[in-house]
């Protein structure tokens, strides 16, 4: 039987002025007709107006939260502009990634990788876990840039590029110019997850040169406890291109 | 002046003690609950030396550290708030992790990195995504990482036993009663208390207000604690699913596949016969997800072994030949395997990948509950086939500064 939408308005009512500890049961309308969705474009415009509104408007934490979370399930490119304003603010910009990052549509990559120079702090490094998580290979030239930042935040995106694990994203990294120390090893460990995904698609040459290249760069006796780890993984590496019947 | 160095006796070990070059020195990260039961398990060898705890609760941190030095004799414990310190520790060789399962993946990879060997308590994944890698990175560091599943041997023999005796025959369907998937969370603000740091509670999760009922450490599933809630757990369908589903899986030799068809079955128009899940695993064995009674088979030539516990497994009857069960390595159960493991770099009983693949079930079970839908589950691409919504729920976003 299809949804009836007009059943919604006392619930997104219920919604706008929800706290937590408030009375959840109206929520549970909201969260069946989103299941109810699934293939019927016309609720899922109208949920996704809704939800919009709960958004933009003087509404709780709480509100926009719950939000969020529903618009991660159905959201579309149309929920992006609503989305995006929140991505600034410290208190909201988890949740409207925790939306955009599920939303498939390229404009949501657009928005989280043009939000890589407007946020700051902590928000930086949600904008590029979330693009990580996307796997968004237009956002390596932007993540490259960050290398060069903060230590915290550069680390990051030495992760999130061996996440994308393209070539771009490997020469990227093989390009660092870093002093030893945690981003050093966030590099390190970022060119290992690409020469892995390498040699997962059958790129044996390309693997192969990362991994010879920092068992060289480590040498045959490391010294500290974190040398002799990556060694582990760069000569293990180096078998499995040697042998394929060496899994990693 | 310096004082001149002792050896201790200790140090050296002696008829019961290895000395402390052979011991595997280990530290906890949540250290409550079953953290303070793994903790017991591994303080109580010999071939190990226990110097670390790391929780975000003082109270639990303090206890923890009170037993290690109670053991040992001596206040040489170091008790960390942030488990990132532990880990920078070169002279650990492993660490066990009891934390809510929201942050099993980010502490494992993490630990991983550090070249450090893990015993991961059950469930081991709080999202498909995570899992593959979890696993890339114990691979790639050459690390030990076992989950923590102690029932599979110990509590599933009526199971396993009639499956690897060949007594069952060719293994047809399993039925599987196990409980619900995790639910949102609304409970109210409370004042903060002291001996919690809240925002390393949460961790990438959500931030919600503090309230006891999100974070205490029962293991109850119906609310009020945190294996309840969707941020942190998957409910009783992973927690206990770890087990009923590692049991089976197990049991039933499908260790090493993931299902490839995830059929929902709706309620009865009327409600008398409830909704359930059926798994298909590549090799043609079919696991029902609280299948009702009165739609199970009657086939009186079908051989039917039971765990005490919900598992019903049916094979053909036609014996096949015997495989020896496999046991744990070394000696003490689950913990002694690990242990064993980290010292002979094997493979351990529950292997990550084996753990992996046994959540993946009920993490299928719960997306394909969550949207009353049947899916494919593409095992390669790691994905669901022909269903973009779906994939919307093989992760979430973590909250910043954690990131996988």
């Amino acid at each position: 039987m299809p949804f009836d939408p007009t059943t919604l308005d006392g619930p997104f009512t219920a919604l706008a002025a929800f706290e937590w500890g408030g009375d959840a049961a109206p929520l549970g309308v909201i969260d069946a007709a989103v299941v109810a969705a699934h293939g019927d474009a016309a609720l899922t415009a109208d949920l996704e107006k809704r939800l919009g509104s709960v958004i933009s408007g003087a509404t709780s934490r709480a509100a926009k939260d719950y939000a969020c979370r529903k618009l991660s399930m159905i959201g579309t490119a149309a929920s992006v502009p609503t989305l995006v304003p929140l991505l600034t603010d410290p208190d909201e910009s988890h949740m409207a990634r925790f939306a955009l990052e599920r939303i498939p549509a390229p404009a949501a990559a657009d928005a989280l990788r043009q939000a890589l120079g407007t946020v700051r702090g902590d928000l930086v490094i949600g904008m590029i876990s979330s693009l990580a998580n996307r796997r968004d290979a237009a956002s390596v030239k932007p993540l490259a840039a960050l290398l060069g930042g903060d230590a915290t935040t550069a680390a990051a995106a030495a992760s999130a590029l061996g996440r994308i694990a393209t070539a771009d994203a490997a020469a990227a990294l093989a390009a660092a110019k870093i002093q030893p120390g945690p981003v050093a090893d966030a590099v390190i460990a970022g060119r290992l997850a690409c020469a892995d995904a390498f040699l997962a698609a059958g790129n044996r040459g390309s693997a192969q040169a990362i991994y010879e290249s920092i068992a060289a760069r480590i040498g045959d006796t490391p010294t500290t406890h974190r040398d002799r780890v990556v060694r582990i993984a760069a000569q293990s590496g180096i078998l499995a291109c040697l042998d394929d019947t060496v899994a990693l | 002046m310096a004082a001149p160095y002792v050896i201790t006796s200790k140090a050296l070990g002696d008829a019961t003690t290895p000395p402390a070059s052979d011991r595997i020195v280990i530290g906890g990260i949540g250290i409550g609950n079953m953290g303070s039961g793994d903790q017991g398990a591994f303080l109580g060898r010999s071939d190990v030396q226990y110097v670390a705890v790391c929780d975000v609760r003082r109270n639990w941190r303090d206890d923890g550290k009170g037993r290690v030095d109670g053991k040992y004799g001596n206040k040489d414990c170091a008790a960390y708030v942030d488990f990132r310190e532990l880990l920078a520790r070169d002279d650990i060789d492993a660490v066990h992790i009891a934390t809510p399962d929201h942050w099993h993946a980010i502490m494992t990879i993490a630990a991983c990195r550090a070249g450090k060997d893990v015993y991961l308590q059950k469930p081991e994944t709080l999202t498909l995504r995570e899992g593959p890698l979890m696993i890339a990175a114990a691979r790639r560091y050459g690390r030990v990482v076992s989950g923590g599943s102690q029932r599979v041997l110990e509590d599933y023999r009526d199971i396993v036993n009639p499956c690897w005796s060949g007594e069952l025959g060719t293994l047809k369907a399993v039925d599987i009663s196990v409980g619900g998937s995790s639910m949102p969370c609304y409970l109210p603000a409370v004042a903060t208390p002291p001996d919690i740091d809240w925002d390393l509670w949460l961790g990438p999760a959500p931030w919600e207000p503090y309230n006891p009922g999100r974070c205490d450490g029962n293991f109850g599933t119906g609310g009020g604690s945190w294996r309840s809630y969707v941020d942190y757990s998957g409910g009783s369908l992973t927690d206990w699913g770890a087990h009923h589903f590692g049991g089976t899986i197990f049991a039933a030799g499908l260790l090493h596949l993931q299902p490839t068809t995830v059929t929902w079955h709706p309620a009865s128009a009327d409600g008398t016969v409830a909704a359930y899940i059926t798994l298909v695993y590549p090799n043609g064995v079919e696991i029902h997800c609280n299948r009702p009674a009165t739609l199970r088979p009657t086939d009186a030539k079908a051989v039917v072994a039971q765990a005490d516990r919900g598992i019903t497994i049916r094979g053909d009857g036609t014996a096949v030949a015997p495989v020896p069960v496999p046991a744990y390595r070394g000696t003490g159960g689950i913990y002694g395997d690990f242990i064993e493991c980290v010292k002979t770099r094997e493979r351990p009983f529950r292997d990550l990948e084996l753990g992996v693949n046994t959540m993946t079930a009920p993490h299928l079970v719960a997306i394909a509950q969550r949207l009353e839908r049947s899916l494919e589950w593409d095992r390669t691409a790691q994905r669901f086939a022909n269903d973009e919504e779906a994939n919307r729920l093989l992760d979430r976003a973590r909250r910043e500064p954690w990131t996988l």
